[in-house]
């Protein structure tokens, strides 16, 4: 087994999980998937095709490129718009989105085996941080879940014939 | 090469030409289009190099004219056909025009199966160009996924998206709107035409000739879609017995359209 595949294997296993501090919350998924880095940034910056795949996604508005605004609202909070800001938009590589309150990042890392790790990561937090961290519930689960839709769908287009 | 280029080229003009009138829904821009892919392939033949077939070669440059001529067009709305029938209903003269061609015209037939390719084109206009031209070039003309990458001069992941991308979209826009394979769908359009034109022709049985109508409640979304797509492979919009009456509704969509989209 190579490096890179004994590092996807283990990759491939990881579940959501959350740091919590004093005045952040930072909570991260990775997952393996055997598809071009291509199709993952496709379906990544298709705010129009986004709810077709994406379980956790309710609406995304707006064009998911660099600099541009999109208007959020996902089943974590549906009754919450999110006004989202792009701040990095490196092609097939690095994408940043995020408010006053926090950034999510994704991040797409070819593997020498022809998959690509992704990764998500999400970092809220501030000064007032203390006072409302309760009543921001957990992302653990809907991470899992954009993950496992992410790989279910880039998969079954890397098998078009 | 000259003369198998020319030979060519004329095989695959009947198909070249009804992929372009596919995308843009405009016969005469259709034929300047063709035109000009015969007269820029011929005069760049030196620089074919042979890496692609000559018919890969000849769609990617006929792909490209197609692509600036609708540059500044806007796309077609998902709800195309009900716009442009409520258009029509208040417009006596495309009746009486389309009438006189159902009356005298060799190619004024009308036939369920005609319109559900001429609906596929209309609505195959809300994709972005990019997943239309995939669609179209695997769906209907038969290109595998390398060649249609070689056509829009993309990679095979994306041109693999573009295709996914187009694909679910169109299932996903007949299984919400065609009452041929949803009784929930909102546009009868084809029978209801079909009772103006064939005013003797039991419904029924017209749509029984159609398989994707006889298999609606067996099939699931994705195997209707193959059908409905295997109706248009077989219809050359130019040439078959429906084709002027069809152009002639296609020309009446295309106007009302670009009325639509300017307001």
């Amino acid at each position: 087994m190579t490096l890179a595949t004994s590092t996807s294997v283990l990759a491939q296993s990881t579940k959501a999980t959350t740091v919590k501090k004093t005045f952040s919350r930072t909570t991260s998924v990775s997952t393996v998937i055997e598809a071009d880095a291509t199709i993952i940034w496709s379906l990544l910056t298709n705010a129009s095709d986004f709810k077709r795949w994406n379980s956790t996604v309710i609406s995304i508005e707006g064009d998911i490129a660099p600099g541009q605004k999109i208007k959020l609202i996902s089943t974590l909070d549906p009754k919450r718009t999110f006004k989202l800001k792009v701040k990095t938009f490196q092609p097939e590589k690095r994408l940043v989105w995020g408010d006053a309150m926090g950034n999510r990042t994704y991040t797409l890392m070819p593997q020498a085996d022809n998959t690509v790790l992704f990764s998500m990561t999400e970092k809220i937090g501030g000064p007032l941080f203390p006072l409302f961290a309760k009543m921001i519930p957990s992302f653990d689960a809907s991470f899992d879940q954009f993950a496992a839709d992410l790989k279910n769908e880039a998969e079954k287009i890397q098998g078009v014939k | 090469m000259q003369k198998t280029f020319t030979a060519e080229f004329e095989a695959i003009r009947p198909q070249l030409r009804s992929y372009i009138l596919r995308i843009t829904a405009h016969p005469a821009d259709t034929d300047d289009i063709v035109q000009e892919t015969w007269i820029k392939s011929y005069n760049n033949l030196a620089s074919f190099q042979g890496n692609s077939s000559l018919k890969t070669w000849i769609f990617a440059i006929a792909s490209n004219l197609a692509k600036d001529n609708l540059r500044l067009k806007k796309r077609w709305p998902e709800n195309v056909t009900d716009i442009c029938k409520q258009a029509a209903v208040a417009n006596p003269v495309f009746f009486q025009e389309a009438m006189q061609i159902r009356m005298s015209s060799p190619q004024g037939q009308f036939e369920i199966k005609e319109h559900i390719s001429f609906c596929f084109t209309c609505i195959s206009k809300s994709l972005p160009i990019e997943q239309q031209i995939a669609l179209l070039l695997k769906e209907v003309y038969g290109f595998k996924v390398l060649e249609i990458s070689e056509i829009m001069d993309v990679s095979e992941a994306m041109a693999k998206y573009y295709l996914h991308y187009g694909r679910n979209k169109m299932i996903e826009i007949f299984d919400h709107r065609c009452a041929l394979i949803n009784k929930e769908g909102v546009c009868h359009q084809c029978t209801e035409l079909n009772g103006i034109f064939n005013p003797k022709q039991q419904a029924q049985e017209a749509l029984m000739k159609i398989e994707m109508a006889r298999q609606a409640d067996k099939l699931d979304k994705s195997e209707l879609f193959e059908l409905r797509t295997k109706i248009v492979q077989e219809l050359d919009p130019f040439e078959s017995a429906a084709a002027e009456l069809q152009l002639h509704h296609l020309e009446h969509n295309r106007k009302v359209m670009e009325a639509y989209l300017i307001e």
